[in-house]
């Protein structure tokens, strides 16, 4: 006996009329070469310290079998998304055609509430002085190129990856590409756990870089000074 | 080696740990003040508590308007087209706002000398009041991903040390009138026994939690942060004082005046470290 599907009044999954953009990871394609990270930065300006999509890089085994390994991280767009729920004045939004969770930079009044309730640390403050944009000392984070997918464009990111890693799509529509990826792959979500229920899917995840590892409570040296030197030259 | 991770901001920082002590002493001089119509040895608190009630609620609502990156649009969270009550946030606003409110209300009441409606609005102070340190501690046991702030028990401890801290300030206000010392002895040994116990509690929830929690203890009882929570919040600023106020010296003026000193600067270093140390694990992924 099958049970309905019970939806949050926020979400979308598989509500008719109404499109659902997601993104795939296919991490065994992913070359680890920042053309996503640079991609973003040039379409956005992203200012210096802080990104919309970025990518961790570790190196795994022991010598000679070792192997690097990436997980490109970015807003999750999530279906049932914290940020929304923290915002008091209604600054960050969820698109209701769509799903991009999407920011009001006139409105928002720089609590950093949903910098606090983002499990995915998707969101970062913009700093008070840029030089080619006005939008300054307010909440910043991926907007999926929202101004690029109404235009029937694929994100910055995607569109420059040049593994074909990152894929794009209406995920309510069973016959697009990342619905089809989905359905035909082991997918993993980030904290699953948080029931956010998050619009990014890797492909080839491992559990090392994807959950909280024990590595940063007795950092390495090296870490510590990377660290030290984004607190000094980083100030919210 | 080789590893690259971007960092990250906390995102609350230590400005709001200020404004939990500041608000939290600020309704529990509100309260003392509301038991003095109600229990004579309080009567001394009446108008001081309130006074320094108010300047407290203005000091902390100012800092946490410059603590915005856009002060200037405070106004936003009083505006009903802007306000959204799915966040605690926009719930605290209120609540802040009506809390100040009825305190300048009762602040003039006292002033013209009106008894039974100073009375009124210190009853509906105290209730409101109340929720100013149930929101403090909503606002974070909401973050569903946070070890230590996700616990049913964060407003009701921040209720406690609220009391705590209020308690100790009024001992220097108390100018060693017995009664008054006697009945804030017992605050300080009640809020204090009762915020002892629930952080021993969150303390061992949260050493046995998931990865992030066990990391999150890691972080908060060792180092720099471990000194402060540990040893400042848990030692200095809340078992020591209890031993004091429990000995002999700790009935005279003298010994809760020490105690209280005590408890305060656990209260801070409490509230600084409740805030900042569950952040911290975060800032790495």
């Amino acid at each position: 006996m099958s049970e309905e599907l019970r939806l949050s009044s926020r979400e979308t999954r598989g509500k008719a009329g109404l499109r659902r953009f997601g993104m795939v990871i296919d991490l065994r394609r992913c070359i680890g070469c920042d053309a996503c990270m640079v991609a973003c930065k040039a379409e956005y300006d992203v200012p210096l310290g802080v990104f919309r999509t970025w990518v961790p890089t570790r190196v795994v085994g022991k010598y000679p079998t070792v192997k690097k390994q990436f997980l490109p991280r970015l807003c999750n767009h999530c279906d049932d998304p914290p940020c929304v729920r923290a915002c008091p004045v209604g600054a960050t939004f969820k698109v209701e055609d769509g799903g991009f969770v999407l920011q009001h930079y006139d409105r928002c009044i720089g609590c950093k509430a949903c910098m606090a309730s983002c499990p995915y640390n998707a969101r970062f403050m913009l700093p008070e002085h840029r030089t080619r944009s006005s939008i300054t000392s307010v909440v910043d984070k991926c907007t999926f190129c929202y101004h690029r997918v109404i235009q029937n464009l694929v994100p910055a990111c995607v569109q420059t990856c040049v593994g074909r890693a990152r894929i794009f799509g209406d995920m309510n529509d069973p016959k697009s590409e990342v619905s089809r990826l989905v359905a035909r792959h082991s997918t993993q979500v980030l904290r699953p756990e948080q029931g956010t229920k998050p619009q990014v899917f890797y492909i080839g995840a491992d559990r090392n870089m994807s959950e909280y590892g024990r590595g940063v409570y007795d950092a390495s040296e090296a870490l510590d000074d990377e660290r030290a030197v984004f607190n000094r030259n980083y100030k919210n | 080696m080789l590893d690259f991770t971007v960092f990250h901001t906390i995102a609350w920082p230590s400005a709001y740990s200020v404004y939990f002590f500041v608000i939290g002493i600020s309704v529990a001089m509100f309260f003392f003040s509301t038991l003095s119509w109600y229990r004579e040895e309080f009567q001394p608190l009446r108008q001081s508590g309130l006074y320094l009630s108010f300047a407290l609620l203005v000091f902390g609502g100012l800092l946490l308007i410059s603590d915005l990156s856009q002060p200037a649009r405070f106004l936003n969270m009083l505006n009903p087209a802007y306000l959204k009550f799915d966040s605690p946030l926009a719930w605290g606003s209120l609540n802040l706002a009506s809390f100040g409110l009825v305190s300048a209300l009762y602040i003039l009441m006292i002033r013209s000398g009106n008894g039974t409606n100073g009375k009124r609005l210190a009853v509906v102070g105290a209730l409101i009041g109340l929720g100013l340190p149930i929101y403090t501690g909503f606002d974070l046991t909401v973050h569903q991903h946070r070890p230590v702030w996700n616990t049913p028990l964060m407003p009701i401890l921040f209720v406690a040390l609220s009391l705590l801290s209020g308690a100790a300030v009024a001992s220097f206000l108390a100018r060693g009138n017995e009664k008054l010392m006697a009945m804030l002895r017992s605050f300080m040994l009640w809020s204090g026994g009762a915020t002892a116990a629930m952080l021993v509690s969150l303390l061992g929830t949260t050493a046995y939690g998931g990865t992030g929690a066990e990391i999150t203890f890691m972080f908060m009882t060792s180092g720099t942060m471990g000194l402060i929570f540990i040893g400042l919040g848990m030692v200095l600023g809340l078992i020591v004082p209890i031993g004091l106020l429990l000995a002999p010296v700790g009935r005279q003026p003298v010994g809760m005046m020490a105690a209280g000193a005590l408890l305060l600067v656990g209260g801070m270093a409490l509230r600084y470290a409740i805030l900042i140390g569950p952040q911290i694990v975060h800032t790495y992924y």
